[in-house]
């Protein structure tokens, strides 16, 4: 993935939100005509805590600068308990990046329900904020297109 | 310290009364001084059982492998296999106990404990005194708190803590929990602590705390951790030889995926390769970032992984970080207990949740 000199750096963010709450919160984001970095690109999941670290690391390793996993409220849970263990398992994930020395700011976790549509244009606007001086992500990314 | 007689007899009564079918555990290999694992199965085998610090291995890797060949065979059992464990091989014991893998009833442990010391380290060895010429040396044994090494012609006596295994100065639990049998005895904290002046003994995690203390920067960790990763060749030594890499299918190696005769060339071809085998900087990085979460809440710490690495990639690091991290922030300890709920499949209220938004 070459960057084109001539375009500015646009970071770009693989974001996972949860079917039930965050997705639904892009959606309200969309329909309110709140405007927001157009940075991230959506993948629906079932639910946050079906996101399996692999999912995280493939994103990096294929060339992301920032991945978001969304996910309900506490207690808000479709599955009652799947953002409970999405965020005990993203925490390792999270502490396991950093201590190879991948940046901080990279990797974020957000809990966005379905009626907060400002919310959500927030969180992607400050993630964009904080990618954008990080510069691209070349640690984890691999030499295969 | 255990006399290695005790342990024979114990092992041979167990074999003459069939209430096991065999027995896993170490004895002299063809190097020299090094202990090699073996399963016995007759009595009179037993006489070949040894216990020295050169007994490194991780037992429970060959409870793993008796169960899988079991499997192939089709071959049932009523009867318990023994197998020796230190206090990291029954923590890895009931960890296999824990995730169903391996049943109470289906092994008999003979548990030894390490009292106040810990196996050798081999690469500790080379440089550790003077005139030592490891290749030299026909046997070492426990002497308090030293080894005792010995040549042909002569013998050392070495300050245990300066060659002993990194995990074995970090050890918390060197008497194992769970056994039907114990060989040595739980040793008192002030023994294992030693004196200020002589510690035998280090902190947990200190290895872990020296690294971050080195290296405390982003910059710093990923300039140490790239050129680790850089180093590997992706030979699996590690997985191999872990006892908690039982996966028959490893999402890690494609080679490991199961053909049967009715797999088509369009199945193969469509099977999802999460990451590559090719040892490149970022499938290398990915293949050990997801072992250590795939170890996180299992591993056990018997630092196998790190002693059988080729090119010395620290890998003791990682899965200390990840067992720290679940300690403080979840209070969780591999290896503890059976019935406990396992580290990722449990939560609690106060999990730490300040990092996100």
């Amino acid at each position: 993935m070459a960057e084109d000199p001539k375009t500015p750096y646009e970071p770009r963010i693989v974001a996972f939100l949860c079917k039930w709450c965050s997705s639904a919160g892009s959606d309200l984001a969309g329909v309110s005509r709140i405007q927001y970095p157009a940075n991230a690109t959506p993948i629906t999941v079932p639910c946050s805590g079906s996101v399996s670290p692999q999912y995280i690391l493939t994103a990096f390793r294929k060339g992301a600068d920032g991945v978001l996993v969304s996910g309900c409220h506490l207690g808000d849970c479709h599955y009652l308990e799947g953002n409970y263990l999405a965020r005990r398992k993203l925490f390792l994930v999270k502490e396991l990046l950093e201590f190879i020395g991948l940046e901080p700011e990279r990797f974020r976790m957000s809990w966005v329900s379905a009626a907060e549509g400002a919310k959500f244009a927030q969180v992607i606007t400050d993630f964009v904020a904080d990618l954008r001086p990080l510069g691209p992500q070349d640690k984890l990314q691999g030499q295969r297109p | 310290m255990i006399d290695p007689e005790e342990l024979r007899t114990r092992a041979r009564d167990l074999l003459e009364g069939g209430q096991v079918r065999a027995v896993i555990g170490y004895r002299r290999g063809s190097r020299g001084w090094a202990a090699e694992p073996v399963v016995i199965t007759r009595p009179e085998e037993a006489q070949d059982l040894v216990w020295d610090p050169s007994c490194v291995h991780n037992l429970a890797l060959y409870l793993v492998q008796d169960r899988r060949r079991r499997g192939a065979l089709r071959e049932s059992t009523d009867r318990p296999i023994g197998i020796l464990a230190k206090g990291c091989d029954a923590r890895a014991i009931v960890v296999l106990m824990q995730e169903n893998y391996v049943q109470r009833d289906e092994v008999y442990i003979i548990g030894l404990s390490c009292e106040s010391s810990g196996m050798l380290d081999e690469r500790k060895l080379a440089g550790a005194a003077e005139g030592i010429d490891p290749q030299a040396l026909e046997a070492v044994d426990f002497e308090g708190d030293a080894f005792v090494l010995s040549s042909q012609h002569q013998q050392w006596r070495l300050p245990a803590a300066g060659v002993m295994a990194e995990r074995c100065l970090e050890c918390r639990n060197p008497c194992p929990k769970v056994h039907d049998t114990l060989l040595g005895k739980e040793p008192r904290e002030q023994e294992r602590r030693g004196t200020a002046s002589a510690p035998t003994m280090s902190d947990p995690f200190a290895e872990l705390q020296r690294f971050e203390q080195t290296a405390d920067s982003a910059a710093a960790r990923w300039d140490f951790w790239s050129r680790q990763f850089d180093r590997c060749i992706r030979c699996f030594a590690c997985r191999s030889v872990c006892p908690m890499c039982y996966c028959e299918e490893c999402m890690v190696d494609s080679i490991s995926f199961t053909v049967t005769p009715d797999t088509t060339a369009q199945e193969k071809a469509n099977r999802l390769r999460w990451i590559e085998r090719s040892a490149s900087r970022s499938d290398n990085i990915g293949y050990h970032l997801t072992r250590a979460l795939h170890l996180a809440g299992r591993c056990i710490d018997c630092g196998e992984c790190e002693r059988v690495c080729p090119v010395r990639i620290p890998l003791r690091l990682l899965n200390t970080k990840m067992e720290r991290e679940s300690r403080e922030r979840f209070g969780y300890e591999p290896g503890a207990s059976v019935e406990v709920a396992a580290l990722l499949a449990s939560f609690r209220d106060d999990d730490p949740n300040d990092f996100i938004r």
